[in-house]
């Protein structure tokens, strides 16, 4: 059904258009003899097609036709302008200010009838595109959203196997995930940076998988030679993603080079000092570091989370950024839930 | 007005897709709407605004058109011009003279 709006100060003019748009079927039309509440009435709703007449008290056609089109969303409405034969300078006007068509007065039906149709479809064909676009729009975002989760998948996995030839287990990479997201809205990061370092925080130690693994596996203390391998970890894994086309993956490549640098310079591999360490990077410092201190390995203990707690307090301002801390800290109450849905017996499988 | 208005009803209802019904609601409000017509020509004439009288004028000249008056309409179409113009001498005449020419439409179309 096409809505059909007509504006005309004469009466008879009006019922006579109301009888032809009728005519022309599946249209219901909306009457107006006074243009301010017609323009009123437009604000509000969106005709198919508008027939205006031009010589009207207190607002003439063309500017109708001006302050319609000035409407949101009314640009390409058809306008069909009705007008004398002798008026051609108007027409050239209405032309230019918007109008698609004109009707002569006295009103021929077939000439109507031609050309309301002519701009009713004109309305048809763009509905069909607007819808089409629309429909489209919806089936990218579905598509979209159906390769972020093969993506977040595919991360999930790579850094499972990072994870899998070390002591480590998959509950950490979730805990520290969610830890970092409650550090990031502790700091009033957004909402699409927060998600950003839950799906990118599980890479940091995707560098791993270039350890070997006499170091990786080793169950004493490394040598200091040893340790300067595994120290390359951060650097194998920043390589392994930082040029990827994904947002995620590159911001992986972000955290893993820099999740162990300490805010007072102390860190690796760069040694980067306060704001110079990559906010990311400062961020998975607290909830991996909180994590692994929390959580029982096979050659130690998990420590108490107010012993826990105490290691971050005492490192304020010297392996961490104090923010961080006192995000983590304010977010005590999320920190407790992720341990209890992410406990180490209870690995989700995948 | 020089010529006596003549009813063409077949050159009206051909406008009309020959719908009898548009036609013979059209005449209705014609009859209807007649003094309010010849009222508002008087008011814009008293007014004395030549773009009130032109716009009245305007409207008149399109009602004639629709009952196929061309004589009517024609005349309405020259005190338009002459009201865009503001030539205000013998407008006053040519509006009386339209007032009439309504009121003879409408003789015609209630005897019809």
């Amino acid at each position: 059904m096409h809505t059909v709006l007509i504006i005309d100060d004469s009466d008879i003019n009006l019922t006579l258009i109301k009888a032809l748009v009728l005519k022309l079927g599946e249209c219901s039309p909306v009457l107006f003899d006074n243009p301010l509440a017609a323009l009123e009435w437009c604000r509000g709703n969106v005709p198919d097609l508008v027939i205006v007449d031009y010589m009207m008290p207190d607002m003439d056609g063309l500017r109708f036709i001006s302050a319609f089109r000035a409407l949101h969303g009314r640009n390409e409405i058809p306008v069909l302008m009705i007008t004398a034969n002798d008026q051609k300078d108007v027409r050239y006007e209405a032309l230019l200010g918007g109008a698609n068509d004109f009707l002569t007065k006295p009103i021929d039906r077939i000439e109507f009838s031609a050309r309301a149709r002519n701009m009713l479809s004109l309305r048809t064909g763009q509905k069909f595109l607007a819808d089409r676009a629309e429909h489209l729009a919806v089936m990218v975002e579905a598509r979209t959203a159906e390769i972020r989760e093969r993506e977040k998948e595919l991360i999930f996995r790579i850094s499972r196997a990072a994870e899998f030839r070390d002591p480590e287990t998959g509950a950490h990479i979730q805990r520290m995930a969610h830890y970092s997201q409650v550090i990031a809205q502790g700091l009033d990061l957004s909402l699409e940076q927060q998600k950003l370092i839950l799906d990118a925080a599980p890479m940091h130690d995707v560098g791993k998988i270039g350890i070997p693994d006499y170091i990786l596996l080793k169950p004493g203390k490394l040598t200091h030679e040893e340790f300067e391998v595994m120290k390359g970890h951060a650097r194998i894994g920043y390589e392994l993603l930082k040029e990827s086309g994904s947002e995620i993956m590159r911001a992986g490549a972000e955290v893993a080079i820099s999740h162990h640098e300490k805010y007072d310079g102390s860190g690796y591999p760069h040694g980067l000092k306060g704001s110079h360490i990559p906010l990311f990077g400062r961020i998975v410092a607290v909830a991996d570091v909180f994590d692994a201190l929390t959580s029982e390995r096979p050659y130690k203990r998990a420590w108490s989370l107010d012993d826990a707690c105490q290691f971050l307090e005492d490192g304020r301002g010297k392996h961490f950024d104090p923010l961080c801390v006192e995000a983590f800290l304010a977010g005590w109450e999320q920190v407790l839930e992720i341990r209890q849905r992410f406990r180490d017996e209870d690995i989700p499988s995948i | 007005m020089a010529d006596a208005f003549v009813l063409d009803k077949k050159s009206i209802l051909e406008r009309l897709g020959g719908d009898e019904d548009i036609y013979a609601m059209m005449v209705d409000m014609y009859l209807q709407d007649v003094d309010n017509n010849c009222a508002a020509l008087d008011g814009a004439l008293q007014t004395g605004d030549a773009d009130a009288i032109r716009r009245e004028v305007h409207t008149v000249k399109g009602l004639l058109a629709t009952f196929s008056d061309e004589s009517g309409a024609a005349e309405a179409q020259r005190i338009e011009h002459q009201a865009r113009d503001g030539e205000m001498a013998g407008l006053a005449a040519g509006v009386v003279a339209l007032q009439e020419r309504l009121r003879e439409v409408a003789k015609v179309l209630s005897g019809g």
